[in-house]
């Protein structure tokens, strides 16, 4: 009996992911198709990048802050109050700054293209364009995942400055230090091995999360409730995803860096 | 006047077959939507489909336009077979078919300026602006909607809306068109002016339509011949005034507020 109910959920899980691997060589094979959508592709930067700026700015400003004031009271009694710059930049551009900022971005990113995405199943704007002989993949799905896959990083990076910078009047708030000598302590412990493999795993982030926001948004029902739970989806979906590729990412960089 | 033909309509119309439908068939799951379709529309004519919520109108129009496979039977526009066609030919297929559906479906982010820009940039490559201008106010113009040029489609009324996606269906100039419910949802005057437009499509552009509608009055103005279908099957067909006098018990019900 407990066969019988299994057979159809595996069935099921294996159709889906044959469907996600389907739609992930469309996107590809859309890439290179011709007649790429120039000003969609920058209307989309715009919305997912610019509009995006001031949510990562104000949480990698807060944990910034809210880092140093954590910190301090450990590193302090070890005597080691100096070593707070340096903790901080490591930690905050290894990990903490790309792996927050991209959830922030699954949250707000991945959630609108699965709800525009789905709501325009819904409206049978997905299937109009589709009997124009347009090719929705191409103008939508293309578009909106090469712009997280550049925007992700791009914010990712602006998030990492404007959190170091919050470290930097958190710190100031109890001890006394110039943004000089600040500077010249994160800069010194940063180097091309803490940067470069962040850098690139935010590359994976942004298009898990424009993937994943598309793919969901694409494949809603047809009601309008499903376009609430194709955003939700999304969300979860993408979250779950940027831990995934965190923990491989994490493994690569300590083989190549970290021995 | 042609004659009433119930319980096994055939084709039988003389003029230029451009949609033939043999033995349609289609399931979803264990549902049997379409059981044995026969149809062929002729070239300039307007064939109405009427019958319940459920018994397939949308299905079958929707098999023609590829947006299903049907599971059996064959079903042939401009002679070639649908079901048969590559992803290229059915996208020059669908370029001869314009595909009104309910919900007018216009893509909402963009204005309706932009609408009917959108498949003439995209599907026929035009690059003149003069040239996209003159095609989009005339199509505007000739649904009576050019004042809305720079407006978004959520400044539109339910009639404006179905008004635009029939605007940005003609656009192109399509030989076929298929009506998905113009008039759902409409009030009789503006329901009426939907009727008359379509009539008036027919005659400027000389296209074969099959309007699928609830609405007797529309059903009345536009039809040129009239197919009743119930539980996924075309029970009747004939002209509107034909049908009217049928002693069918379900052509009757439709007909029966009808003076």
């Amino acid at each position: 009996m407990a066969e019988e109910i299994a057979i159809p959920g595996w069935k099921k899980w294996f159709e889906g992911i044959g469907d996600q691997v389907g739609f992930f060589s469309g996107f590809f094979k859309n890439i290179f198709s011709g007649g790429f959508e120039w000003s969609e592709f920058v209307r989309q930067c715009y919305e997912i990048g610019y509009r995006s700026m001031m949510l990562v700015g104000i949480t990698s400003f807060i944990m910034g802050v809210v880092l140093i004031v954590q910190l301090r009271p450990t590193l302090v009694a070890f005597g080691a109050a100096s070593m707070l710059p340096k903790t901080l930049s490591v930690s905050f551009i290894r990990e903490i700054g790309p792996v927050i900022i991209a959830i922030i971005c699954a949250g707000k990113i991945a959630s609108s293209i699965g709800a525009e995405l789905g709501s325009m199943k819904v409206t049978e704007q997905l299937d109009a364009m589709e009997v124009s002989g347009a090719n929705p993949l191409q103008y939508l799905v293309v578009t909106r995942i090469l712009a997280t896959t550049i925007m992700v990083p791009i914010l990712s990076v602006i998030g990492d400055v404007i959190g170091l910078f919050g470290g930097f009047l958190a710190l100031n708030l109890r001890d006394d230090m110039s943004f000089t000598l600040y500077f010249t302590k994160v800069v010194g412990s940063i180097d091309f091995s803490d940067f470069l493999p962040a850098f690139i795993k935010t590359i994976f982030f942004g298009f898990a999360i424009g993937f994943v926001g598309c793919y969901k948004g694409f494949r809603s029902n047809k009601g309008t409730e499903s376009v609430g739970l194709a955003a939700n989806s999304a969300v979860v979906t993408a979250s779950l995803w940027i831990f995934v590729i965190d923990a491989i990412a994490v493994q690569i960089t300590s083989l190549l860096f970290y021995k | 006047m042609k004659e009433t033909n119930e319980s096994n309509p055939q084709p039988g119309h003389k003029g230029e077959v451009v949609i033939a439908i043999k033995g349609l068939k289609k399931s979803f799951g264990e549902k049997h939507v379409l059981k044995d379709i026969n149809l062929e529309v002729n070239k300039g004519e307007n064939v109405v489909i009427l019958g319940r919520s459920g018994t397939g109108k949308s299905v079958t129009i929707q098999c023609i336009v590829g947006l299903l496979k049907q599971d059996e039977g064959s079903l042939k526009v401009f002679g070639e077979e649908v079901a048969g066609l590559s992803d290229n030919e059915l996208k020059d297929l669908r370029i001869k078919i314009g595909f009104l559906f309910q919900s007018g479906a216009l893509y909402d982010s963009m204005t309706i300026r932009e609408n009917l820009e959108f498949p003439l940039t995209r599907i026929l490559k035009l690059t003149e602006q003069q040239d996209i201008d003159k095609r989009v106010e005339e199509a505007l113009d000739s649904v009576g909607l050019l004042e809305a040029i720079d407006k978004l489609p959520s400044d539109l009324s339910g009639g404006m809306r179905k008004r635009a996606g029939l605007a940005r269906t003609i656009v192109v100039n399509p030989e076929i068109m298929l009506y998905d419910e113009p008039t759902t949802g409409l009030d009789p005057i503006t329901s009426r002016e939907i009727s008359e437009l379509i009539l008036n499509i027919q005659k400027k552009n000389k296209t074969s339509s099959i309007i699928i509608t609830h609405d007797m009055e529309c059903a009345r103005l536009a039809s040129d011949r009239v197919v009743i279908m119930d539980d996924g099957k075309y029970i009747a067909e004939g002209t509107f005034e034909s049908l009217h006098k049928s002693k069918n018990k379900i052509v009757e019900a439709f007909f029966k507020d009808i003076l």
